[in-house]
């Protein structure tokens, strides 16, 4: 069922710093087992406000990744839940082994937090998270999230507080907008249907909601309706909710901010091809293809196809209609800059 | 001198973004003065593990006239390839690291191939101390002692500073030169500020029968006193009245132009 009414801001959003960090401190002061690690990224992964609440809580593990999850997994077995936190990069691909075999395996409540998901990193690409649901998504029991703003960022901590089992959650850093009302409830087990429409199912996680979002409206101005469906949880995909949108449109649009192969663009093909559900699918990310440094992300999301336009020219293009595809932006975001450390 | 017109035109290339890595060129600026000065051209290889010191090997090499003004203009901004983090587009150097803690490898690397190749050729690595808190560092360590890569030679940057702070209050690493030694390399500790003391060791080190490690003691704010002393190392912030008291403070010393 589409969000109710109001729950959906309009642009230009609202945006907030810090809402995962504040999250967190809330949830750690009923739950004293909750431990957090930092690689070396504290103000960065807004873990500053848990080591100044919680400092016998807070433990530095430095630029030691590798080791910071096999302590993680050993502080897991001993009943604690361990927060694990640094850029997205260095917390997937540096300690896979490690995820595998001290945390996933065993299928210990170990939180791994990668900041800086995909391109929103100017940092080149060794610091660009563009592989990371792939990476965890091919992990026996490992929930990978991507969330879309403010306030599933809130709410997402306490979301995965009593998963069984482990959890990655990739967030953007800095200015986190703010698109959903406040009655917006995050679920782990469903995705939602934003809007009903009838031409495009439109599938969005993380960072790619917002220009999805701009993307329908553009195409709605031209006669084109988009069911946009939002999918915080990639895996286990809510591969029912993807497939009734997918049913009742003529095409089918995925949108991410990652690479085309192994995450959602990956797991909505694997769910329409098990369904025996055919409608052309086009695939919106980074397509095969490495990143590199920039000054600021909203560049990088322009160059590489992660924008509005994109979304908006592959559903035109892919419906057949004629003529060109209408014109589509959300308003420019707010200058936040910061470092790519 | 080299070392202050690297700091000044890591200043003027920083003061564009009004922040970046300009710690990481005033603590490295004698260390990569004295790369250039002892490492031979098409000869020996250079290493910067550290991507974020890259700053510092451009400002070098467009002060020897390797790499354009225009060039070092772009640095860091959109659509550049000369970028602010190394990548594989960046040029100078034979290799240079992004994500940290490898660089080491690929130096012992190099250093293997020269031999298996009976070439005669060094490998220089910069490697910073936060770096070695990863583990690879010291499995490349264990490596190239135990292949005797004797053309091997290390600066490790001991600043002292990494992201979250002052490195000895994040991972104790200390001591830094016995664990080198205990690795089976030659190590010793000196001042990362006297070049002439850096080209000395660099030039000794050739005769070294283990793979050699330069424990460079250094600060992130050396040569700029205008910089206040809270600055952070890892990404120093420089608005444009500051960098241009940043840029007049080292012109001054270069009896150069600081406009």
């Amino acid at each position: 069922m589409p969000e109710p009414p109001g729950e959906l801001r309009e642009p230009p959003y609202p945006v907030e710093v810090k809402p995962y960090g504040r999250a967190l401190v809330e949830l750690a002061r009923s739950r004293e087992e909750i431990v957090c690690l930092s690689g070396d990224l504290t103000r960065q992964c807004e873990i500053d406000l848990f080591q100044a609440e919680f400092p016998g809580r807070f433990v530095h593990c430095g630029m030691a990744e590798a080791n910071m999850i096999g302590i993680a997994g050993a502080l897991a077995r001993r009943g604690h839940v361990p927060f694990v936190h640094t850029f997205g990069v260095f917390a997937t691909r540096r300690p896979l082994d490690q995820i595998v075999n001290a945390v996933a395996y065993p299928r210990l409540p170990v939180r791994i937090i990668g900041f800086m998901p995909g391109l929103s990193s100017p940092g080149g690409p060794s610091h660009q998270a563009i592989d990371d649901v792939a990476l965890m998504r091919a992990i026996p029991g490992m929930t990978v999230i991507d969330v879309a703003d403010a306030v599933e960022t809130r709410q997402v901590v306490a979301a995965i507080a009593d998963l069984p089992g482990p959890a990655y959650v990739r967030l953007k850093r800095g200015e986190i907008p703010v698109i959903f009302g406040e009655h917006h409830r995050l679920s782990l087990d469903r995705a939602q249907r934003l809007t009903d429409g009838r031409d495009v199912a439109l599938v969005a996680s993380g960072m790619m909601l917002a220009p999805a979002l701009a993307a329908a409206a553009a195409l709605r101005g031209r006669g084109v309706t988009t069911a946009v469906v939002n999918v915080p949880v990639i895996a286990p995909l809510d591969a029912e909710t993807v497939l009734a949108a997918a049913r009742q449109c003529h095409v089918v649009i995925t949108a991410e901010n990652h690479l085309t192969t192994g995450g959602l663009g990956s797991a909505v093909a694997e769910a329409l091809a098990e369904a025996g559900l055919g409608r052309p699918l086009r695939r919106i990310g980074v397509d095969g293809t490495f990143g590199e440094g920039a000054r600021t992300w909203p560049y990088l999301f322009g160059k590489y196809g992660l924008s509005a336009q994109a979304i908006a020219d592959a559903a035109w293009r892919a419906l057949g209609r004629p003529g060109p595809p209408p014109a589509a932006a959300i308003p420019a975001s707010p200058g936040g800059e910061y470092a790519p450390v | 001198m080299l070392a202050d017109a690297i700091r000044l035109r890591a200043v003027r290339m920083v003061a564009p973004l009004g922040f970046g890595y300009l710690g990481q060129a005033l603590s490295s600026a004698e260390q990569v003065a004295a790369l250039f000065t002892v490492a031979r051209p098409g000869i020996d290889r250079m290493v910067c593990s550290p991507g974020h010191y890259v700053i510092a090997f451009y400002a070098a090499a467009a002060e020897l006239g390797l790499l354009t003004p225009d060039a070092l203009a772009g640095y860091g901004q959109d659509g550049s390839a000369i970028e602010a983090i190394g990548t594989e587009r960046s040029p100078v150097l034979d290799h240079v690291g992004g994500s940290l803690g490898q660089g080491l490898s690929a130096a012992a690397g190099f250093a293997l191939s020269d031999r298996l190749r009976d070439r005669d050729a060094r490998t220089f690595a910069l490697v910073s101390d936060g770096e070695l808190e990863e583990g690879q560092i010291w499995e490349a360590a264990m490596f190239a002692a135990h292949h005797r890569l004797a053309r091997l030679t290390v600066l490790v940057d001991a600043n002292n500073s990494q992201v979250d702070g002052p490195v000895d209050t994040i991972t104790t690493i200390e001591p830094v030169a016995a664990k080198w030694e205990s690795f089976g390399w030659a190590a010793q500790d000196l001042n990362g500020h006297d070049a002439a003391a850096l080209c000395r060791a660099l030039a000794g080190a050739a005769a070294a029968s283990r793979p050699t490690a330069l424990i460079c003691r250094t600060s992130v704010r050396h040569g700029l006193d205008c910089l206040p002393a809270d600055s952070d190392g890892h990404f120093i912030k420089l608005p444009p009245e500051l960098a241009s008291r940043a840029a007049a403070e080292i012109a001054a010393r270069l009896g150069r132009d600081g406009a």
